[in-house]
């Protein structure tokens, strides 16, 4: 028989878990060496198309146009922005965006708001039934055809209105902003302004409002950004050029390869070697007022995806 | 009952006396709520009565009401189609590849993006990955059109350098479902993610520090606090992307659509917008609009009623 | 200035009452306190009186008016609430004015009630703050504030001490009081503290799951609680209860300690002897009770002893003796027993006879 040494088997056992955790250093430093360079993957393969468009748009119509682009510009020319800014149909298409992007989302906010708030408050009667019909329409629509004939009959085809009215208001939005207005605002505040004497929309212009002003940045945000990038509706709504937003002007000359006008280049190979450049800068100039705002509001957004997940 | 000074009983139990009692205390926002109220009648429920021409034989002269009915005339036409069982067939396989392809990337990228200590590089990768998503269809569908162009795009360089033929992706028809699938994971993989990112920062800061005590290396903490901590909103969103399986969106199939691709990128949505919008069949556009909205509409309330059972409560 | 009055007040949720068929009737000028543990309804009782909670059944009359369904703005009332419920993003001149501003009063009107109110509660330097940068005393007096400046016929108060520190509490309480003197207004205050309750109440309600156990002014339900439960809920440290029994006019403790008593029952019956900690006196009628002593706590002049009979929990006496007292040693105690009080094991006073 061997005698129970109760120190030597704490010895051990420290000698191998030592030995353990050296090896499991060693692990672990492969391991985060590994997960930066997978890291830095992902940042490339988002980054380098990126940098490609912006060096393409710099560069020269020739060297665009035989693909001599890489990462950094070529022959160094402006003559895609000019050519862009130049070109009225594109002009139009961005002051009709702009137009578009703040009316709508003008609309949409109040909209939004005035369909949230009323569904935030516990004693409003009627308030399920009516999110209940409100969620439904996520679930299930009618469809392109009966939605354009409801367009068509609001007299609303090929006018301004037909880009901001038909979807002004999104489903999401209100339910993000109902969760606002219900939880993020104490319910003693909405009774102390009972017994102060203001009535609910007096509560709601000075007291809910005020203090919702994150949550409205948001939605906002998101109905600008919306705004902005759709094409669809402009593809249905309207058949005047002249109305056109920036986005459809985008597909029909990136996509659809419509000329546009590309001023005094006659020369056959001069056009074509213009037409593939002012790509470059058209997707420059529509994308950078998104992109500008987004490092200040994408904070925000990550707070409205986690506003959304609080379950309506 | 209670008894008021002028002796009139009042009832205060039962839906009315709460009806009446809300009315006169919220009347104001009983207003505020009209005009919304009315939007959604109009642009959301209107357009599902006007559905109903599914079953006739619309024309504008006689009006919703007025056309003639015409029963499953225009739903047995369409199955009977040849092109029935190619739409669904692509919708179908388009929707799932997707749901597939982009399930796990933004699972990793948000488990690579929590092992990282050195917060300017994990900000910068967040906000780098998360900007795409900010980008319209119709500049995504044109870079990838302009990156992938065997003539111009970057994509023809990478094959010169290996001194192959530059492939046409977008003139064949067999590429059109990894274009689509992945110029989308490419957009949105930033933007998924965060959601991920959040779940992440949920955890328990507890477990991890009992699996330091433990011994464990940051291999074995992924596996088993990690991963376990993100399963409720994965298997949430997977599901959330059953549920929506045959409702691809019109907007990018359309953009990418060309002759050469159209044996595959032919969906039911962009079918639906040929048949209505520019050949004018009304009728049978919504009917095939109303046969998709349907499948929507079983495939939701069956995820849903998985969902609560797995996860113990309902999406909506 | 008006009284309220409570006739026949029920509340129910769905099937389930919280307040069952309540009467009160809370003189003009007074200062009335609801008091009892939590879940008792007395808050949601003072929101019924504010009109935030609808009632069930039954009427509410302030003033001799019936503002059973009125709108709270329309009742007279102000309310401060326990988290204060100051508007954030206002100033402090703002909150304060927010009433009147409501009520379409003039610019010059509301800068002078304004101005007023700040005096009396000492805001005069905070007025351009926000809530945020005031402590939880300073919020509490904008609170009270907030309420002045409309000239409520009633003032209501919703625990509005519960949210701040020990010494704060003490010193808000003495102002709250103060106010009540200046102002002569009716006051209903709620609180689960029955220290808040004995010191500021004229009148206190003690609540107990809906029902009103016992109305009176804070030395009634001191010295003559009308059950068991006001007994042992008024009065810190609270009142001692004995087990003992009740034959041919003589109560009998545990231990076999025994005096006479006239109560107001037929023959024998356990009963339930209730002793305030600074009945421990001798006296005419005092009888001595040995008690093995656990611990003791000096206050200074006075000291709490917590002792027991054996097999029965520990007794808290008062005691102003300055002779050394071990923990553990055993000592006769004498008890007053024209003070005690008595119960029946189900709570009901029995009250002496003569």
């Amino acid at each position: 028989m061997v005698a129970f040494n109760p120190d030597e088997t704490s010895e051990i056992a420290r000698a191998r878990l030592k030995k353990r955790s050296l090896n499991v250093q060693l692990v672990d430093r492969l391991f985060v060496a590994a997960v930066y360079i997978l890291l830095a993957t992902f940042l490339a393969i988002v980054l380098l198309p990126l940098i490609y468009i912006v060096a393409s748009s710099f560069s020269s119509p020739q060297a665009v146009s035989a693909g001599r682009v890489g990462l950094w510009p070529v022959d160094f020319s402006l003559r895609g922005y000019e050519v862009a800014l130049r070109d009225p149909k594109i002009v139009s298409g961005f002051l009709n965006s702009i137009f578009y992007t703040v009316a709508g989302t003008l609309i949409s906010v109040v909209l939004t708001i005035a369909v949230a708030f009323p569904l935030s408050r516990v004693d409003f009667f009627g308030g399920s039934l009516i999110t209940k019909l409100i969620v439904f329409t996520m679930l299930f629509s009618g469809g392109l055809i009966p939605t354009y004939m409801v367009v068509r009959s609001m007299g609303m085809l090929n006018t301004p209105w037909a880009m901001i009215i038909p979807n002004a208001i999104g489903v999401w939005q209100v339910i993000l902003a109902r969760a606002y207005f219900r939880d993020a605002i104490p319910k003693e505040l909405y009774e102390a302004a009972r017994v102060d004497g203001a009535g609910d929309i007096r509560f709601l212009l000075l007291v809910a409002i005020p203090l919702a002003k994150p949550m409205i940045a948001v939605i906002a945000l998101m109905y600008a950004i919306w705004q902005w990038n759709s094409y669809f509706d402009a593809l249905i709504y309207l058949r005047t050029d002249a109305l056109h937003p920036l986005q459809l002007v985008l597909r029909n000359i990136l996509i659809l390869n419509t000329q546009s006008n590309l001023g005094d280049a006659t020369a056959m190979l001069e056009r074509q070697q213009l037409a593939d450049l002012l790509k470059y800068s058209l997707i420059v100039i529509s994308t950078v007022p998104v992109l500008l705002i987004y490092p200040f509001v994408a904070r925000h957004f990550t707070k409205g995806i986690m506003l959304g997940s609080v379950k309506g | 009952m209670a008894v008021s000074e002028n002796g009139d009983e009042i009832d205060r139990r039962g839906w009315r006396y709460r009806a009446r009692r809300s009315w006169q205390r919220h009347w104001q926002l009983y207003l505020l709520i009209l005009p919304p109220l009315v939007y959604f009648a109009i642009f959301k429920y209107l357009p599902m009565v006007n559905a109903i021409i599914a079953f006739k034989d619309y024309n504008v002269v006689a009006g919703v009401w007025g056309s003639p009915w015409a029963g499953w005339k225009h739903f047995s036409s369409f199955f009977g189609n040849l092109v029935f069982w190619q739409l669904i067939r692509n919708t179908f396989t388009l929707s799932a590849y997707y749901v597939l392809a982009s399930f796990p990337i933004p699972i990793i990228l948000a488990l690579a993006l929590n092992e990282v200590r050195l917060r300017a590089f994990k900000q910068t990768v967040q906000l780098v990955t998360y900007a795409p998503y900010f980008i319209s269809t119709v500049v995504i569908v044109s870079m990838t059109i302009l990156i992938l162009s065997p003539r111009i795009g970057l994509v023809g360089d990478v094959f010169g350098l290996f001194g192959v033929p530059a492939v046409d992706f977008l003139g064949r028809a067999d590429y059109f479902r990894h274009v689509y699938v992945w110029s989308d994971i490419w957009q949105t993989t930033g933007y998924s993610a965060v959601i991920y990112m959040a779940a992440l920062a949920s955890i328990d800061p507890s477990l991890y520090e009992a699996a330091k005590v433990d011994g464990a290396s940051r291999i074995q903490k992924i596996i088993h606090v990690d991963i376990p901590g993100l399963m409720p909103t994965a298997i949430i969103i997977l599901i959330l992307g059953v549920g929506n399986i045959m409702q691809v969106g019109f907007e990018k199939a359309f953009l990418l659509q060309n002759p050469l691709n159209l044996s595959q990128s032919e969906i039911i949505s962009t079918y639906v917008y040929k048949t209505g919008l520019l050949n004018a069949n009304f009728s049978l556009a919504t009917a095939i609009n109303l046969f998709n909205a349907m499948i929507n509409l079983v495939l939701l309330v069956g995820v849903n009623a998985v969902a609560k059972r797995v996860t113990g409560r309902s999406l909506w | 200035m008006a009284g309220v009055e409570l006739s026949g007040v029920t509340k129910a949720f769905g099937g389930f009452h919280v307040i069952h068929g309540l009467d009160l009737k809370i003189d003009d000028g007074s200062f009335t306190v609801f008091v009892g543990p939590s879940g008792c309804g007395k808050s949601t009782l003072l929101r019924m009186v504010a009109g935030l909670e609808d009632v069930s059944g039954g009427v509410v009359r302030i003033g001799g008016t019936d503002v059973t369904d009125a709108d709270p703005v329309a009742r007279g009332i102000a309310m401060v609430f326990q988290n204060y419920a100051l508007y954030p993003h206002m100033t402090v001149r703002q909150n304060i004015g927010f009433p009147l501003r409501m009520q379409g009063a003039a610019k010059k009107t509301v800068e002078q009630r304004v101005s007023e109110a700040a005096e009396i509660l000492q805001l005069g330097e905070l007025l351009e703050r926000k809530p945020a940068q005031l402590s939880g005393g300073q919020r509490q007096r904008v609170a009270i504030g907030r309420s002045i400046v409309r000239n409520p016929d009633v003032f209501l108060f919703d625990e509005p001490l519960s949210n701040l520190d020990a010494e704060l509490r003490v010193s808000m309480r003495v102002e709250i009081a103060k106010l009540h003197k200046t102002l002569g207004t009716t006051m209903i205050y709620v609180t689960h503290d029955q220290t808040e309750a004995m010191t500021l109440a004229d009148k206190i309600v003690v609540l107990r799951a809906g029902r009103i156990e016992q109305v009176g002014t804070p030395v009634e339900l001191y010295t003559n609680p009308a059950s068991l439960f006001v007994a042992g809920f008024i009065g810190s440290p609270r009142m001692n209860f004995l087990s003992g029994t009740y034959v041919d006019s003589f109560v009998t403790l545990v231990n076999g300690v025994s005096w006479h008593a006239e109560l107001d029952i037929d023959g024998s019956a356990e009963i339930l002897v209730g002793v305030r900690p600074e009945h421990f006196v001798p006296g005419p009628a005092s009888v001595s009770l040995p008690l093995s002593v656990d611990i003791v706590e000096y206050l200074g002049g006075t000291r709490y002893v917590y002792a027991a009979l054996p097999g029965e929990s520990p007794l808290t006496i008062e005691d102003r003796g300055a002779d050394d007292m071990q923990s553990g040693s055993s000592r006769e105690f004498p008890l007053d027993t024209s003070k005690a009080l008595y119960f029946t094991p189900e709570g009901k006073r029995l009250y002496a006879l003569g």
